[in-house]
């Protein structure tokens, strides 16, 4: 089987042939399998989004190429619209991206711009409010009047109406509320399901990775440092330290009972296997007694 | 593409002139201007263009820079050129052609004004290759600051923090811009292709959300000052103040000579057959 995405030594140049020359992204490969959620972390300006920005085209890669379901999406670049219906990105803060008048015409904008119209339009507007539940009030107000979390589901929906294949989304948690938070990652992860979708996630929240990640994009300086299934990226804690990044916070815990002498495992990444693991060692605590 | 646009165009050395006071340069460069439309004959002029030479070389900004701020004025400058090619009707005649009808004064004063349009660019363009915007507005508040006898102190100022402010803000807007048009592009928005009129309507998904993000970033920028007790100016000093140094004195010693050494030439006769 081909794989949905695949990237190909990807390299991008800033600055061009200017003295201040800069690899953004240098050599960068891996291929993504459908129905993944790939995570990508690396610390502020490690390429992260530059890398993304080229998965959609929209930046040209300098060298090295991006195939989707095979094809590379530079084959024709006339073309380069239809790729970005069909591979999604959502932006960091999209809600500051809403321009229309009503919730309803901001979340069809993209589909329009796919050529869609009329029955259709409506069709697809509805069906994704449902999937990531946008109440039928609110598609007649304004964007601007709603909530922070609410305005950026609507954004989230604006993206997801062109139902893409593949959705990137950069850092969609962040400057939300733990309810906002789980809300969006709940939307990602419905999606997902419903449309057998792939997702990229760009995040610096490892408790988050851990919960929804199957596999992990390392990056520093540009480059891809490991690329692997999310346990055994934080197995390894001492690489991810060495370029500015941690495991979550419920592994360091562990480390630390570790370190005092308690004999416990390392692969906790969840609050919820922590949970599962300190119940099961209560349980058989009571026994013993 | 958008990043292309420069803005607050100081170029980052260290010479003379980006030392001089921004007072002063301001000031200097109001003189010379002045100067270079008094030059009245050939000589004058072009000794106003060996001495703004020597200034150029002495700001160490490169000649590629200076160029650089020339193009968008050379339409302007070869449009004057034209018109003063073939509206003048002095000195002897070179070509008598059908209607064209071409003088050695017209030549001469297409090329004079061209020569001095140019050097007005130059001219300005050293102070603001020199002088970073904020010590550019710093310098006009002071120079506008006797306004305050006549009870304008608090516009004055009002109106150099607006400017400060204005700059400040255009490279983040920039940025902005660059943000919100690549969303729209992911949402299959075209900014690229169609007629005049659909290309208008593009823009709105980008004017509408960077509208609405510079209304928010005003209020939080008002909101932080006000935090830091900003009101107005009143009773506010200066970190940086502004002193005349020897520098100041012998740069504005020099423009004065300048200015004299164009009175002078002035007195001698100009080159022949143009008049």
């Amino acid at each position: 089987m081909t794989p949905i995405l695949e990237v190909k030594n990807l390299t991008y140049t800033y600055g061009g042939n200017s003295p201040f020359v800069n690899d953004a992204v240098s050599n960068v490969s891996f291929s993504v399998k459908s129905g993944e959620i790939i995570g990508i972390i690396g610390h502020t300006g490690s390429g992260k989004s530059t890398l993304v920005q080229q998965l959609n085209g929209l930046l040209k890669p300098t060298d090295g190429s991006v195939l989707f379901e095979g094809k590379d999406i530079w084959e024709n670049p006339k073309e380069i619209r239809k790729i970005r219906s069909q591979i999604g990105l959502v932006f960091q803060y999209p809600e500051y991206q809403l321009f229309e008048d009503t919730v309803f015409a901001d979340i069809a904008f993209g589909p329009k711009n796919m050529g869609l119209s009329g029955e259709e339009l409506e069709k697809r507007v509805y069906e994704i409010c449902e999937l990531i539940g946008i109440k039928e009030e609110y598609l007649e107000k304004s964007p601007f009047d709603l909530s922070g979390g609410e305005k950026r589901r609507v954004a989230i929906a604006g993206v997801m109406a062109m139902r893409p294949q593949v959705i990137i989304f950069d850092e969609p948690i962040a400057g939300l509320d733990p309810k906002g938070r789980s809300d969006v990652l709940k939307m990602i992860k419905d999606y997902l399901t419903a449309y057998n979708a792939t997702v990229i996630i760009i995040s610096h929240n490892m408790e988050d990775m851990a919960l929804i990640a199957d596999r992990l994009i390392v990056m520093n300086d540009g480059k891809l440092v490991a690329f692997d299934d999310t346990d055994k990226v934080f197995l390894n804690p001492q690489m991810l330290r060495s370029i500015g990044l941690n495991v979550p916070i419920v592994t360091r815990v562990f480390e630390q009972l570790k370190a005092k002498g308690y004999n416990v495992p390392n692969n906790i990444f969840t609050v919820q296997s922590a949970v599962e693991y300190l119940m099961k060692l209560k349980r058989e605590g009571e026994h013993r007694d | 593409m958008i990043k292309d646009i420069t803005f607050g165009q100081y170029y980052q050395t260290d010479s003379p002139i980006h030392r001089l006071d921004p007072r002063i340069k301001l000031v200097l460069l109001v003189l010379m201007i002045v100067f270079l439309f008094l030059a009245g004959n050939a000589w004058s002029l072009i000794f106003c263009g060996v001495m703004l030479f020597a200034a150029m070389l002495v700001s160490r900004v490169p000649f590629k820079m200076y160029l650089k701020n020339m193009k968008p004025i050379l339409i302007i400058v070869i449009f004057t050129s034209i018109i003063n090619l073939f509206y003048t009707d002095t000195g002897v005649t070179l070509v008598d052609w059908w209607i064209i009808h071409i003088t050695a004064g017209g030549v001469y004063r297409a090329l004079f004004m061209a020569f001095r349009i140019a050097q007005l660019i130059l001219l300005s363009s050293v102070l603001t290759y020199t002088t970073t915007p904020n010590d550019l507005t710093d310098g006009i508040e002071r120079l506008l600051s006797p306004l305050r006898f006549i009870g304008l102190r608090g516009a004055v100022h009002t109106l150099a923090m607006m400017m400060t402010i204005a700059l400040r803000f255009i490279p983040t807007l920039v940025d902005e811009t660059d943000k919100i048009m690549n969303a729209q592009k992911a949402r299959g928005a075209d900014l690229e292709s169609g007629k005049l009129f659909e290309r208008i309507r593009a823009l709105i998904p980008i004017l509408i959300p960077l509208l609405i993000s510079s209304i928010r970033r005003a209020y939080e920028l008002a909101e932080a000052m006000e935090c830091r007790c900003y009101n107005g100016g009143v009773g506010r000093k200066r970190m940086k103040q502004m002193k005349l140094k020897l520098r100041d004195y012998i740069a504005a010693f020099l423009c004065l000579a300048v200015s004299a050494g164009v009175l002078l030439i002035n007195l001698l006769p100009n080159i022949p057959y143009v008049d």
